[in-house]
């Protein structure tokens, strides 16, 4: 395997810091051991924290006995549900969506836990040994439930009740209809179906949750630190819980191990730290194990679709019906039909299909409840490209061919979905013959062939991607979600003419200190080298809504160029005053100087953004009439209702019919993500996603047994994938800017998730076709591959 | 739970201070020496021995030597160091081949040959190796040394014939023919996890290509590495032709019966099993046939 | 459970800590001697996120307890860089971008500090082999291998210019 990285010609303007490939800002501190991650943190006095579990899946709890662990040597105290009731008030979620129950949990649960790892008691102590010795001296009496373990089973009449105020575990029904579906299947040629499960999986950061609370009586004030995608709704949500006004909470983030979607929610073990610390006027600090991080943090994906397609005999996709179905576990951190809801939005992918219906369903299980996971939309390119697939065997027919002749190309842009979201300034059509020329699609199928003689399988998947980045005020007002999709951001000139900087986002390995540096410095004009990003203190940082889904190019980003833009506007007027003209449109910025354009020619003059600096701060008397003192801009932004980028992914695999077990061949991404700030973290982002995908699709996965126990707490058994797993990946880019963004930033790192999913799973299928069986359910391991195999004999036997 | 219980910590110097601490505190005291797999059971709270007897210190149980055509091992040698023996790679190949499969690299930087066979997971690469040369598993006491052959060593999963106040010191077992044939199969979700099934084998062939010597043990398939000397008999002094193997290989299958878990089916382990054995034997045939040709060309 | 004193060499310094005996070398390395950069993953010796070296070689520090590393020579992360300059492996890493988050970077680039001198010319596959030892979530590993092997190169053409020793 060879790696090729190539960058297609940029149609976009011209950058002089966006677009470069700069080492990064943060790596020192990384490197040497010397960054700050939580429980790098010194705490003076701080108690520690363990939390008692729920070995069962559904239990009354009938008492708590505290008493023998209270008197353990060290231990300061030991509280439940009952306590924390008194001192934090119960998280309500409740938008207003039709077919959607709300939902309500206490801080911890007093009277019913519902999954295994579920947190019935926190013991603090003097350190963690003392407190997990304690904790295991907390005498919990239960009374054992049945347990809905399975999400079909769930939605049965006699099912048991996961929330207890609910008449039902189908917490969330949507149908939605557009178009004339129901008459265009009557008409079809053909009726594809085709069904896609997808299993339980979870985040694994590789550093788990935690936080440390300290509470300053005098002043009343809590700071809070922990690693937060979402530093000031936290803030937000903490307070409130609290009862405390947002005058009286800090939430600072330090340096994150990874995050990738785990951690937005403000925990239950967040929230009870919080408010023992209040309590003993303590320090309090908590870092989950790995056990608790694998059985309790946050679980996703585990979703069911199915597909039906009406299609012509040529392969033309006339109408789309999907059912979806998620398993969502046992309390909601989240909308209930947040995440599944996405799925369905984005299912007609980049073909041209205007008649389409889906069905939503969102059930509650004995589970650890579910919650965004990097592409918790991600199930849906497999959908759409399996189903592509589903067609092509069908009717005998190329997949590339059935998606050639279904899928948008540029005369058809800006194009309205059948769910009305808009594509603009995206290419499918192009990546995807892009894909197959740099592939050598005809050459495979000849070696495919060749290979197959020699009993040999080798299977080529393709799967086109749509990914939604960065997601506006308005989708959340559509969709019903609380929120919005703006973001915030200053930018600070200082009287030396250095630049600090910060925006609401907070990176967890994205890089913004560098990525943001590099934004700020093209729109203010200076190197990114006299920029420092400031994130993840929400005294210091403005309200923004944090890092989600893709939102930190287009939001993070794209709001601190724009203040950055609007600094050098200042600076351009300071300097023309300062230059004796009248007019700043004949200056700009470069690197920190000053050019005036003479005739046709940029000339350097003497005067730097140094010069500006101390005049603006230190000499106010000579700015032009009536200018403020000071460069410090302010500026808060809202994209569009939502940015898309694209991609193709080829990936080529050999599954060995005997053992069950894949092999990777070469496996190909075609990007658009519009301009990119910084190729080579945008190549990571690249790489990440897809592994992360892969380790999905192949290895992990969250086994629960029939009666609600999880048997995957351990790295032994929940299989993340190591460096023998992950195939290389050659890249190529697009770079397609989109006009309505700042800088024509698009976003992107979900997408190769969502690509990897598909294609694997239909490369797999590929390389099975010979055997008359395809895959339907993840991951494909080979004790799956072999069952389908083994069946199909059985059958033909 | 990720941090151990509390024990009393014994580092002792000497074997003798060993065994005196192994007789004061019997079942209450577990001896650690690389940790790697003892550890995560304590920090896990699944082990939580009241007393842990250090023998890292203590000398002359770390070396590799031949000793009148058997290769003799001290219990406290490193997983790496059997990896790089150039006596083992000449003498033993398959014992520096297998032992690459044992978790990661910094796992055998600390891991020992004792630590591997005392903790006796059937599936684990050390017990498959000891089982495939019946190593002798040299045993002290204050009382007595024994041995035992490693086919009576291993009792069932996690279970050894070691006795509270014993500890394995030594093990040996004979060099390879230097014209026998070798393979180690495993079959893994990842590399280097505990393999789901595996299979070792030694062949020797004689002049007529018939075979004269054979060794083959399974991993992963029963609660102990499963050797299947007795059931090879009939096999030996046959040429080694396609139904020959097919013969064995059946054999060999219905007399195991694996378990299941997460990982992988009863049914799984059964068909694995019936392509890691030929695969595992024509491997080690082939091997053995180039040395023939060496050895008469 | 009483505590015991125990006597660690770490970087070439001496430090005198008072802990339990069942205290991980882990936990001790951050809480007692104050080194934080190595980190705690799993604590079940998988994700090798807690790797020092014990006497040159890479181990995983939440399966060692403190009280049995007397006497031996430990190296963690902040030793690494000297004077504030990255080792040809760092500044392999910063340049290839091997790290995101960054929190499996020190038990990676420890590992590999120690490997290298053993084999200091490995093929990718070994390159993969050992480096399947370090879970990383971030990088998909393959910025992690191309840095490894831009050290290699970089060590080969510097004649060992750049290598700390």
């Amino acid at each position: 395997m060879t790696e090729q990285t190539r960058e297609m010609k940029k149609k976009g303007e011209d950058f002089s810091v966006i677009g470069k490939r700069i080492p990064r800002k943060e790596d020192y501190r990384l490197l040497t051991g010397t960054a700050k991650f939580l429980d790098d943190m010194e705490i003076p006095k701080a108690l520690h924290a363990c939390f008692v579990r729920s070995p069962h899946a559904h239990a009354r709890i009938l008492s708590i006995n505290t008493e023998k662990a209270l008197s353990f040597p060290g231990v300061v105290t030991v509280v439940t549900g009952k306590e924390l009731a008194e001192w934090t008030t119960s998280a309500v979620m409740a938008p207003p969506i039709e077919g959607l129950y709300p939902m309500e949990m206490t801080t911890l649960p007093i009277d019913k836990v519902r999954f295994d790892g579920d947190p019935v008691a926190c013991v603090v102590a003097v350190d963690r040994y003392i407190a997990e010795d304690a904790a295991e001296l907390v005498e919990v009496e239960y009374e054992v439930l049945p347990a809905v373990t399975n999400m079909f089973d769930g939605m049965k009449e006699e099912a048991a009740r996961v929330d207890d105020q609910l008449p039902t575990n189908l917490v969330s029904h949507q149908i939605y209809e557009y178009g004339n579906t129901k008459e265009i299947f009557a008409q079809a040629d053909h009726i594809v179906e085709a069904t896609f499960s997808q299993h339980r999986q979870t985040h694994v950061p590789m550093e788990t949750r935690g936080c440390a609370a300290v509470w300053d009586e005098g002043r009343q004030h809590l700071t809070f630190y922990v690693g937060t995608q979402v530093p000031h709704p936290l803030r937000t949500s903490l307070a409130g819980r609290l009862g405390l006004k947002e005058t009286q909470v800090n939430v600072i983030s330090p340096d994150i191990g990874g995050a990738f979607g785990q951690k937005i929610a403000l925990y239950r073990e967040e929230l009870t730290i919080a408010a023992l610390a209040r309590h003993l006027k303590r320090p309090v600090r908590w870092r989950e194990d790995r056990m608790e991080n694998l059985l309790a943090a946050s679980h996703a994906r585990q979703d069911y679709v199915k597909t039906r397609a009406a299609v012509t005999k040529d392969g033309r996709v006339l109408a789309l019906e999907a059912e979806i179905i998620s398993d969502f576990g046992a309390y909601s951190f989240f909308p209930a039909n947040y995440m599944a809801r996405v799925i369905a939005m984005l299912l007609p992918g980049p073909y041209k299909i205007q008649d389409y219906a889906y069905d939503v369903k969102v059930v509650l299980t004995n589970k650890c409840p579910a919650g965004p996971f990097r592409a918790p939309m991600a199930v849906t390119s497999w959908v759409t490209e399996g189903t592509m697939d589903a067609i092509a065997r069908e009717l005998n027919l190329d997949p590339v061919h059935v998606r050639q002749i279904n899928m948008l190309r540029e005369e058809d842009l800006p194009y309205l979905t059948a769910t009305n979201e808009l594509y603009e300034d995206i290419t499918p059509y192009e990546t995807l013959e892009k894909g197959i020329a740099e592939f050598g699609y005809g050459e495979f199928r000849k070696r495919q062939e060749a290979a197959r003689k020699e009993g040999r399988y080798l299977g080529l998947g393709i799967c086109v991607v749509v990914e939604s980045t960065t997601y506006g005020s308005e989708f959340y007002k559509k969709a019903g979600i609380p929120g919005t999709g703006h973001e915030a951001a200053w930018v600070r000139v200082e009287p030396t003419g250095v630049v600090n900087a910060s925006a609401g986002i907070m990176g967890s390995g994205q890089g913004y200190e560098t990525t943001v540096a590099q934004a700020v410095a093209e729109g203010l004009g200076v190197n990114p080298e006299d920029v420092s990003i400031h994130l993840g203190d929400t005294l210091l940082a403005p309200y923004g809504m944090g890092s989600r889904g893709a939102r930190g190019a287009v939001a993070g980003a794209g709001t601190a160029y724009l203040a950055a833009r609007e600094a050098q506007k200042k600076v351009l007027q300071i300097a023309a005053k300062l230059l004796g003209l009248d007019d700043p449109q004949l200056l700009k910025m470069e690197g920190g100087n000053i050019f005036r354009r003479i005739e046709n020619e940029w000339v350097q003059t003497d005067l730097t953004l140094v010069d500006i600096a101390k005049t603006a701060y230190l000499n106010p008397m000579e700015l032009p009439e009536g200018m403020e003192p000071g460069i410090e801009i302010h500026k808060t932004y809202d994209p569009p209702p939502m940015t898309y980028s694209n991609a193709v992914h080829l990936c080529e695999v050999e599954v060995d019919i005997e053992t069950g077990k894949t092999e990777f061949g070469r496996y190909l991404i075609v990007e658009d993500a519009g301009n990119v700030i910084n190729p080579q973290v945008v190549e990571g982002q690249v790489h990440g996603a897809t592994i992360l995908g892969i380790g999905g699709v192949m290895l992990e996965e969250v086994v629960y047994d029939e009666n609600g126990q999880n048997l995957t707490g351990s790295l032994m058994d929940y299989l993340l994938p190591t460096a023998c797993e992950a195939p290389t990946l050659e890249l190529v880019h697009f770079n397609t800017p989109n006009r309505k963004t700042p800088a024509g930033l698009k976003g992107m790192s979900e997408g190769g998730v969502m690509g990897a999913i598909g294609a694997v799973c239909n490369a797999v299928n590929d390389a099975l076709s010979p055997f008359g069986v395809k895959v339907e359910k993840q991951p494909l391991s080979p004790g799956y591959i072999r069952s389908l195999i083994r069946n199909k004999e059985a059958k033909n036997r | 739970m990720m941090k151990p219980a509390s024990f009393t910590y014994k580092r002792a110097e000497s074997l003798e201070e060993v065994f005196e601490l192994l007789e004061e505190h019997m079942d209450e005291a577990k001896i650690i020496a690389g940790g790697q797999s003892l550890v995560p059971m304590m920090n896990m709270r699944l082990a939580r021995p009241a007393y842990l007897i250090d023998i890292n210190n203590v000398k002359g149980l770390d070396y590799i030597r031949e000793e009148n055509g058997r290769i003799h091992i001290g219990a406290l040698t490193r997983q790496c160091d059997l990896e790089q023996s150039p006596l083992l790679k000449e003498k033993c190949p398959i014992i520096p081949h297998g032992v690459t499969k044992i978790g990661h690299y910094s796992i055998r930087q600390r891991g020992t040959l004792g630590g591997s066979l005392v903790h006796a997971d059937p599936s684990a690469e050390l017990p498959v190796l000891a089982s495939l040369f019946n190593a002798n598993i040299h045993i002290a006491s204050s009382e007595e040394q024994r041995t035992v052959p490693a086919t009576e060593f291993f009792i069932t999963i996690y279970t050894t014939d070691l006795m509270p106040t014993e500890i394995v010191t030594a093990v040996d077992f004979p060099v390879m023919d230097p014209h026998e044939g070798w393979s180690y199969q495993d079959f893994t979700r990842r590399v280097g996890d505990f393999a789901i099934v595996s299979v070792a084998v030694t062949v020797k062939l004689d002049q007529e290509e018939k075979v004269e010597n054979m060794r083959m043990v399974i991993g992963g398939a029963e609660t102990i590495p499963f050797n299947l000397q007795e059931m090879l008999q009939s096999y030996i002094g046959k040429k080694a032709d396609d139904e020959w193997l097919t013969s064995l290989a059946e054999e060999a299958v219905s007399m195991l019966e694996p378990g299941s878990d997460i990982h992988a089916s009863e049914e799984d382990r059964r068909e694995l099993l019936h392509v890691l054995i030929p695969k595992a034997v024509k491997e080690a045939i082939q091997r053995a046939e180039q040395k023939g040709d060496r050895v008469h060309g | 459970m009483d505590k015991v004193g125990v006597q660690l060499k770490v970087n070439g310094e001496t430090y005198h800590v008072f802990v339990e005996p069942r205290k991980l070398l882990s936990d001790v390395l951050r809480e007692d001697v104050g080194l934080t950069g190595t980190h705690v993953g799993c604590e079940h010796g998988v994700c090798g996120a807690c790797t020092v070296l014990v006497n040159g070689k890479p181990m995983r520090s939440c399966l060692l307890f403190a009280v049995q590393m007397e006497g031996e020579e430990i190296t963690t992360i902040e030793a690494i860089a000297q004077d504030g300059k990255y080792s040809a492996l760092q500044k392999a890493f910063h340049e290839e971008h091997g790290l995101q988050c960054g929190y499996c970077t020190p038990g990676i680039i420890l590992t590999f500090e120690s490997y290298l001198k053993s084999n200091p010319a490995p093929t990718e596959e070994e390159i993969r082999d050992v480096l399947s030892g370090n879970l990383c979530r971030c990088t998909g590993y393959q910025n992690i291998v191309k840095a490894i092997q831009k050290a290699i190169n970089a060590k080969g053409d510097l004649n060992g210019e750049e290598d700390r020793q």
